[in-house]
């Protein structure tokens, strides 16, 4: 594999990633919350993916019509659960962190903590490549694609074009001002985090479709989850997509060059050089108190 | 008297783990209750390692992992692979993994982007890294795992579990004491500071990059000893089982149920978890475990995210005596379980009355009213003030400063000087740079160009702690208290770190000379967060005097109070510079200013537009135009 499929066939993949870093980060940058928890709905939509297709005889894609509602909710009542108590920032960390500790024991009691995928049968699509050009891809990682470029611009229009999206941005950029001028923060944030879940079940199912999941899945994303949504700017919805085919492109041509086990140690550089280089902006700050 | 239950506290730790081998020779019982017990300490060195850095400074860290993790993978790779002694083994990586958390502040703490939650992410990833490694190279495991012998100990120490318990023992012991000591010195109390306030702290003289390293080097070196110690209990070791989520999580859990303040709220922590994994395992339920912790820290997080340790000191008698009452009485009654289900059963009923409402938070009795009737003293007599004649040299000349944020230019270029004893009144429109050229002074920005001489030494480009140290202190606009400490505790910080740094103790006691300067004698043992805006701005005061400071920097310290209130600002305003300290006031308030300042600089559009006596300077047409005409409705006069 040449270098610059491995970089393409990277960004592909690093494309799901940005889709799996745009709700957390719509939700510190607007809601100021840093939600864990969407590693557990992400996990959830995945598991649930299998479940469906394989016992329901469902098509994987088709699942989400019953996974993106249902997370839907489960997103929306975790963000009731922040208003309600009026987490602040860096507790939601924790409390998240404890729920999706929670989901993985779930998942693990419930699925085992083997390895699952779907039967070739069930998941056609795995097999699948397409060749464009000189390159060859697997389906899975064009659909992943696909997806992750289709929500990031319909989130980037509703964010431009729509009066929630506007009173969100307000929102993010000051609370209290937002408030002040009518916006609804805790209707527009529980739709918001409801979204998240949608997309978390999304992300889920495109996992499934190409790789083999298991309960600790999770911790193996954070890292390079994280790392996106600070490259690409914390709320920045185009950034996160940017950041995710950066990230992913770089972590491919490293993987070819010194091995996988080194592209974490990569991701990780770039992101601290991302710190160095360009702190402002990128983090909003909270007030002193 | 609360120093002195510590050590007896500590001395009795000590005392009894002593004691436990040597009953365990006597009496014989169980190897179990070693096991058990050793147990318990590991997860006392490893949560009381991670809270000294997470706890004490609030840099909260998912890493712990990574600490344990060079700990264990050191004995298994110098012991267990090439044979090398292990109790220098243990050392080196108790080192290593020190090394290991320096490396990683001199990475994070060099950033001033770099705070909580970011740093908390960051965090998440080192195991995973450090497993990446593990895992690449087969010179340390290569995906394998290693194979940890049975080490050879001394005769005395036979069998093995005794022996690990004594280890263990020494490695909490260790990390208690550690803790202790920081709890009771400067150490911890710069990060106190810094987890309330850290460019306050910074301000006010504490060496704040210094004080983090030392805690995440503490965590570092404790949490890999302990790593190497329990790698020789485990026999054998892989990346899987050495790199997960257990170590990181339960040290969570365990720091935020016991109390991440306390020295020994880990140790609680540690107690509390490590029964009740005991009584899940044996019960069957290992599957739920982690459904256990995450629900007890989701709830603990929501519902009192101060700890037990704050609980149980709110009514020690009731929750030791609960404790002691339940345990004896059942192993009295020996009708139901075994010693530990007997411990487990009083931890919980302990927990349960600790928990239960009416025992609220005792606030200190307050007195908020009377403050500002002036009985605090003689009002002064501004004229008894020695006028200053310049004959000492100016304390601090600023030449040619400027200052742009991106293409806003906040100061175009102002020169100005403070002579000693002088007070200068900087006044002038919003936005005119008043408070931009007090955080140049103070360090917290640095200029675009020009030059702050302090006494003749250059000033920019010194971190703010240093140039605390060299004499110039402020306040800010909006009190920026640190809100977990009292007043009392607040100003003595600033002595702490000040320009004539003193101990703990004593520093408490010259704390009330300066509050009683400001008038807040009365509230010394209240929290910021109890005592009304006025009072938060005396404490700035307090707080910045009691770095011995030449200069103080007044930013709007009357902002948003009443006429009284602003009259008894204004007094002890006064008293401060009787006391010899050379100030600059910004302010708004002309009434103010004309009643302080020996000199006034005005400042417009980031220039100095006039300069000198106050009752000439302000009937200067062109201040009149730029600043009186936007003030003339102002109130006050």
């Amino acid at each position: 594999m040449s270098e610059l499929q491995a970089a393409i066939f990277g960004a592909l993949g690093g494309s799901l990633f940005g889709l799996m870093a745009l709700g957390l980060s719509m939700g510190w940058g607007f809601l100021k919350n840093i939600n864990l928890a969407h590693f557990a709905m992400i996990l959830l939509g995945g598991y649930l993916t299998v479940d469906l297709a394989t016992n329901l005889g469902m098509s994987p894609v088709a699942t989400i019509v019953i996974t993106a509602p249902l997370l839907f909710l489960v997103g929306a009542l975790v963000q009731a659960g922040f208003e309600r108590f009026d987490v602040s920032e860096f507790n939601s960390l924790l409390i998240s962190y404890g729920l999706l500790i929670i989901t993985v024991q779930v998942v693990t009691n419930i699925w085992t903590a083997d390895y699952q995928r779907m039967a070739p049968d069930v998941n056609p699509l795995a097999a699948e490549s397409l060749r464009i050009g000189p390159f060859v891809f697997p389906a899975p990682t064009l659909l992943a694609a696909a997806f992750a470029v289709a929500l990031v611009v319909l989130a980037q229009f509703v964010l431009e074009k729509t009066y929630a999206g506007r009173a969100l941005q307000a929102f993010g950029q000051d609370r209290q001002i937002a408030s002040a001028f009518g916006i609804d923060h805790r209707m527009l944030g529980v739709l918001l985090a409801g979204a998240s879940g949608a997309s978390a079940a999304i992300a889920g199912m495109l996992i499934a479709v190409g790789e083999p999941l298991i309960p600790f899945s999770p911790f193996e994303w954070i890292g390079r989850v994280f790392a996106i949504v600070i490259l690409g700017g914390i709320g920045n919805v185009k950034g996160t997509l940017y950041a995710g085919l950066l990230v992913g492109a770089v972590s491919g041509v490293v993987a070819l060059a010194w091995g996988p086990s080194a592209s974490p140690l990569v991701v990780f550089s770039l992101v601290v050089l991302a710190l160095v280089f360009r702190p402002q902006g990128l983090f909003p700050r909270k007030a002193g108190h | 008297m609360r120093h002195d239950r510590g050590w007896i506290a500590l001395a009795a730790i000590g005392v009894g783990l002593f004691l436990v081998p040597v009953l365990w020779e006597v009496t014989d019982f169980a190897v179990f209750y070693l096991v058990f017990l050793s147990g318990i300490l590991f997860w006392v060195a490893q949560a009381t390692s991670w809270n000294i850095l997470s706890g004490y400074s609030g840099y909260f860290s998912f890493g712990q992992g990574a600490f344990y993790g060079v700990g264990v993978y050191t004995m298994a790779v110098l012991f267990g692979r090439h044979g090398w002694n292990w109790l220098l083994v243990i050392l080196i990586g108790g080192v290593l993994a020190m090394l290991l958390g320096l490396g990683i502040g001199a990475l994070a703490f060099r950033l001033s982007s770099l705070k909580g939650e970011i740093f908390a992410l960051l965090t998440l990833a080192f195991p995973f890294i450090l497993a990446g490694i593990v895992r690449l190279f087969d010179a340390i495991d290569g995906g394998q795992g290693v194979v940890v012998p049975v080490p050879s100990f001394p005769e005395l120490l036979a069998p093995f579990q005794k022996f690990y318990f004594v280890l263990s023992s020494a490695v909490a012991l260790l990390a208690l004491t550690v803790a202790y000591l920081m709890h009771r010195t400067r150490y911890g109390w710069a990060l106190f500071a810094i987890r309330d306030d850290e460019a306050a702290a910074e301000g006010l003289g504490v060496p704040t990059f210094f004080h983090k390293m030392i805690a995440i080097g503490a965590n570092g070196l404790i949490g890999g000893l302990s790593g190497a110690v329990v790698a020789l209990n485990l026999g054998f070791v892989s990346v899987e089982g050495t790199f997960n989520l257990t170590v990181p999580l339960f040290v969570i859990v365990m720091s935020v149920l016991g109390s991440r303040n306390h020295w020994a709220g880990p140790l609680l922590g540690a107690v509390y978890i490590h029964t009740l994994q005991n009584q899940l395992a044996s019960g069957g339920f290992e599957g739920w475990s982690l459904i256990v912790l995450g629900v007890i820290l989701v709830l603990l997080m929501l519902l009192a995210p101060e700890g037990l340790m704050a609980r149980f000191t709110r009514r020690p008698a009731l929750a030791g005596g609960v404790f002691v009452s339940v345990l004896v009485g059942l192993g009295l009654l020996r009708v139901w379980g075994d010693p530990v289900s007997w411990l487990a059963a009083a931890l919980g009923a302990t927990a349960v009355v600790a928990f239960l409402p009416g025992g609220s938070a005792r606030v200190p009795g307050l007195v908020t009213a009377g403050m500002m009737t002036g009985d605090e003293g003689d009002p002064l007599d501004v004229t008894s003030i020695p006028p200053s004649d310049g004959s000492d040299g100016p304390l601090l000349v600023a030449t040619d400063v400027a200052k742009n944020f991106g293409g806003v230019k906040a100061l175009r270029g102002v020169s100005m000087s403070v002579v000693k004893g002088e007070l200068v009144g900087l006044v002038g429109p919003n936005g005119s740079g008043k408070t931009t050229l007090v955080n140049i002074v103070s360090g917290a920005f640095s200029p675009t160009s020009g030059a702050i001489l302090l006494n003749g030494t250059e000033i920019v480009g010194s971190r703010p702690h240093r140039i605390a140290h060299l004499g110039i202190a402020r306040t800010y606009q909006i009190p920026r208290p640190f809100s977990s400490l009292t007043v009392r505790d607040n100003v003595a910080v600033a002595i702490m770190f000040g320009r004539e740094p003193r101990r703990l103790g004593a520093s408490r006691q010259a704390a009330g000379e300066y509050l009683d300067l400001v008038g807040l004698g009365r509230l010394a043992d209240a929290l910021p967060g109890q005592v009304n805006l006025h009072e938060r701005q005396l404490l700035e005061m307090a707080r910045a005097i009691a770095t011995k400071p030449g200069l103080l920097l007044l930013d709007e310290a009357m902002a948003g109070l009443n006429p009284v209130e602003i009259d008894n600002a204004v007094e002890v305003v006064q008293r401060i510079r009787a006391s010899g300290v050379s100030i600059v006031l910004v302010e708004h308030l002309l009434r103010v200013v004309n009643q302080l300042a020996t000199r006034i600089v005005v400042l417009d559009q980031g220039i100095v537009l006039a300069e000198g006596d106050p009752g000439l300077v302000m009937k200067d047409p062109a201040v009149v135009k730029a600043y009186l005409g936007r003030q003339a409705d102002a109130p006050g006069d």
